[in-house]
């Protein structure tokens, strides 16, 4: 088998050929302008530009559709790979909705790891005072990168979710734009590829990118802006996809009321992407074509009376939060799907108030959009402004509180039973908690005008992450785990993983929070000892790499119980979900026959109820 | 050994965890004050930020001890036993409840926007009889009086109401004393303003808040808060040592 007939080596050729041709179109527009050839903004810009066409060119990604244009037909079920070994396929385009899923899953979870490692340098540094190894500038750089690559492999993970779930989960045999779906999960691999160019030249805003920093700083900047560009355009088409699928392919007796809850989850999350990805989108591209072309967006430009008339730096971080908070909850919505999914398999009982946590879903993104300027309560705004965003954000605890509630109300009474998946589940309320409970004292700006951009923030936000995205993705991976793979995982091994993590992350969390009240700011790269928060350092390191450790025994135990692993069956879980009613792993093109849902989706408990119908049962 | 009620919904299962989130809630509450010290205590506007902070853990507490106590109640009390394959108690839901817990919520929400209010004028209002410009850039500090004296530390008098003006040069900072609470960012072209009445003599720091570059983590200026004739005699010292006359200011 040749190398080259793997779409992502092809594409890696694709990205450097189109890099160099990008660059030399550019140096060859200077000269016939009459500039000099080399401008490493515009170079890098121009080169990045057609390293990504390039690159989705040479994997393959819009083989179909420049085919159409020219009349050319293409065979409608593209099925696995001909004449390859069957991994190939996960390594080049591939429409099937569940090998796509697969892709973004995995690929989100390396990032989580890279950026993760990221953490661990810096923790490393920040154990004690003093700067023992890393240089201020690539702390920063480091720094800057674990918040990206963490998010991009967020948005990923989330992406994995969605694609491989919820055609299943509604019974559809692909994604309604199966070719859309393969672009989007194929345009961040150049994207990544671009970010991870970047700390060849640093950069060092953190992941806000605030001007005037952000226009200062190295060229590794125009690298960010184009990556988090190719990212979000991932997020835009994909959730397009997400909602036409769900709105349009559900199947007979599936009323949007009866759909499996992480489909209202991701309903919600694609709502937010669609619309509020496009800000940041915009907002970089400013950034770009100011640091490029000199365009004066938000840096303020004076005259010679001394006016500014050019830009203003806080508009910068309207754009900027109108995406980024409402981004949040694109992490945690469908994370909270999740667990509302997992509570009643393991509770052998209906779903408490599915109607109420559908909507709490729908009411958290709608509020989100509201709320962008609580993250600026420092920044200089006008002053009302404070108490207006104070208001709607302490608003978004009413949702949320409904879910917590709800989820109490699903535990009680009811037959509990905990493998791994399940005690991931309850880690993540756990962790959620601590997240959500933390949030009220940013929200009054009083208090947050004191724990502003101070480690109290960091705790606060780690804990949403992780309680919202982290532990329900790695519930969500050991439960569906058997379904992907056929086989089951190693329990003790799950068990080993959940037991460190959790109070690892705990302690780190509250130790964050502590530090923040001392006064620790964020994103230094050193700290005074008299702060006295040298020993709290101390602890977040050290909880910091048990929670690293106990991800590698999870890789482990991923990786061996692919091979080893007890044979599963349709349905360990005894779900009533109709992906569990189908073989393990599922079959290529999922359902032999059309399902038709003829009941409640959570009745557990109801004696002789199903949820869905498969016509002509028993013969897969 | 207490005997627990087979079914979910009698009153002893509430009775006893309504026990258990009252002793929760106390331990829990003082432990978050424990692990949480606030170290904004030397301003007048330092006092309203502590207050709402401890208000806000006793809510914490309650809250983190409501739905953990209920949890783990629930994990332990409504485990499967072993040998037993019945499925959970079949009810879908109440509407009661949830509209309990969606106005009480609520009601909390505009209480704490009214508390929260009020700490924010609180925290934020002051006087100006003493008024500095303090200028951010990359990565240092220079403190400008109205009367022409330049310094390279921050010095105010105690109890004395101070308007401290904030620019920026090149890109944004923010001003951060933790002992005196607020923070304010300094955003080039603009001027923003802080009122601080510090209420304690003593040396603190003056950090940047806000990323701005390489040395970001050390950009810190000191602040000497003084008697007020101590403050005289530095601002008539750094007068005759920088040459200004005060008769024309």
């Amino acid at each position: 088998m040749q190398l080259t007939s793997l779409g992502l080596v092809r594409g890696i050729i694709g990205y450097f050929v189109g890099l160099v041709i990008g660059m030399a179109v550019v140096m060859i527009s200077r000269l016939a302008l009459g500039m000099s050839a080399w401008d490493q903004e515009a170079g890098w810009v121009g080169g990045i530009v057609f390293a990504t066409i390039g690159f989705m060119l040479a994997v393959g990604s819009m083989t179909d559709w420049l085919k159409w244009t020219r009349g050319v037909e293409t065979p409608f079920h593209h099925g696995p790979p001909v004449g390859k070994p069957a991994w190939t396929r996960y390594f080049s385009v591939d429409y099937n909705h569940k090998v796509i899923g697969i892709q973004y899953g995995v690929t989100g979870f390396l990032l989580l790891i890279i950026g993760g490692s990221f953490a661990l340098v810096f923790r490393a540094e920040l154990a004690d005072s003093g700067i023992s190894f890393l240089q201020p500038g690539t702390y920063n750089t480091f720094l800057s990168m674990h918040a990206w690559v963490a998010l991009a492999s967020i948005l990923l993970g989330v992406g994995g979710m969605a694609n491989y779930l919820v055609p299943l989960m509604i019974g559809a045999e692909d994604m309604a734009f199966p070719r859309l779906n393969a672009f989007a999960y194929w345009i961040n691999v150049p994207a990544i590829i671009t970010l991870m160019i970047s700390m060849l030249f640093g950069w060092d805003s953190g992941w806000t990118a605030y001007p005037p920093l952000s226009l200062r700083g190295p060229v590794g900047y125009q690298m960010v802006f184009w990556a988090i560009f190719g990212i979000g355009l991932s997020s835009i088409l994909g959730s397009l996809n997400l909602i036409v699928t769900m709105l349009t392919m559900r199947p007979k007796g599936m009323t949007l009321f009866r759909m499996p809850i992480f489909c209202w989850a991701i309903l919600a999350t694609s709502i937010i992407q669609l619309t509020a990805t496009q800000l940041i989108g915009l907002a970089f591209l400013m950034l770009s074509f100011e640091r490029t072309l000199g365009m004066p967006f938000f840096n303020p430009l004076y005259n010679a009376l001394g006016e500014n008339i050019g830009g203003q730096p806080l508009l910068f971080q309207h754009l900027f939060w109108f995406y980024s908070h409402p981004a949040v909850y694109v992490f945690v919505l469908p994370g909270l799907g999740i667990i509302s999914e997992l509570l009643p398999v393991f509770a052998r009982k209906p779903l408490f108030g599915y109607r109420w946590i559908a909507l709490s879903s729908l009411a958290i993104a709608l509020v989100g959009f509201l709320v962008w300027g609580h993250h600026m309560f420092t920044s200089g705004y006008g002053e009302y402004l404070r108490v207006v965003f104070m208001i709607s954000t302490l608003l978004v605890a009413v949702p949320t509180g409904v879910k917590f509630f709800s989820w109490l109300g699903t535990l009680w009474g009811g037959r509990l039973t905990f493998p791994t998946p399940m005690l991931f589940t309850l880690g993540a309320i756990s962790v959620f908690l601590i997240g959500g409970l933390s949030g009220p004292i940013l929200a009054t700006a009083a208090t947050d005008l004191f724990l502003h951009d101070s480690y109290f923030v960091v705790g606060h936000f780690h804990a949403t992450i992780f309680g919202g995205f982290v532990f329900p993705f790695f519930a969500a991976i050991y439960y569906w785990y058997p379904k992907i793979t056929g086989r089951m995982y190693n329990e003790t091994l799950g068990k080993i993983h959940f037991w460190l993590m959790t109070p690892g992350f705990w302690v780190m969390s509250l130790a964050q929070m502590t530090a923040g009240t001392m006064g620790m700011r964020r994103r230094i790269a050193d700290y005074d000892p008299a702060l006295g928060v040298e020993p709290v350092h101390m602890l977040i390191t050290i909880a910091g790499f048990v929670i690293a450790f106990s991800i590698l025994l999870m890789i482990y135990n991923l990786f061996t119980s692919a091979e080893v692993g007890a044979l599963a069956g349709n349905n360990p879980w005894r779900s009533r979900s109709p992906e569990w009613q189908i073989p393990s792993p599922v079959p290529e093109h999922s359902y032999a026959r059309p399902i038709t849902v003829v009941g409640e989706p959570y009745d557990y408990g109801l004696a002789g109820s199903t949820y869905v119908a498969m016509a002509g049962a028993g013969d897969d | 050994m207490l005997k627990l009620p087979q079914s979910s919904t009698d009153r002893k299962h509430f009775v006893i965890v309504g026990a258990l989130v009252v002793i929760a809630t106390i331990a829990l509450g003082f432990f978050l004050l424990a692990i949480l010290p606030v170290k904004a205590q030397h301003s007048v506007q330092a006092e309203p930020i502590r207050w709402l902070f401890q208000l806000h853990v006793w809510l914490i507490a309650f809250l983190f001890a409501l739905v953990v106590v209920f949890m783990l109640y629930a994990l332990i009390v409504f485990r499967k036993r072993k040998g037993d394959d019945s499925e959970g108690e079949h009810f879908e839901g109440n509407t009661t409840l949830e509209v309990a817990w969606t106005v009480i919520p609520l009601i909390l929400v505009v209480i704490f926007s009214f508390i929260g209010f009020q700490t924010l004028r609180d925290a934020t209002r002051g006087g100006d009889e003493v008024q500095v410009e303090a200028v951010g850039f990359q990565w240092s500090w220079t403190f400008n009086y109205p009367n022409g004296v330049v310094s390279q530390e921050m010095v105010l008098p105690v109890n004395k109401p101070a308007l401290i003006s904030l620019r920026a040069t090149d890109v944004i900072h923010s001003f951060w004393v933790v002992e005196w609470g607020p923070k304010q960012d300094l955003v080039p072209g603009m001027t923003t303003r802080i009122h601080i009445t510090p209420t304690k003599v003593g040396e603190f720091q003056i950090v940047c808040a806000e990323l701005c570059g390489l040395s970001h983590w050390s950009m810190v200026a000191k602040v000497r808060v003084v008697p007020e004739d101590e403050y005289i005699a530095w601002m008539n010292q750094k007068l005759v040592e920088q040459n200004i006359q005060t008769a024309s200011r």
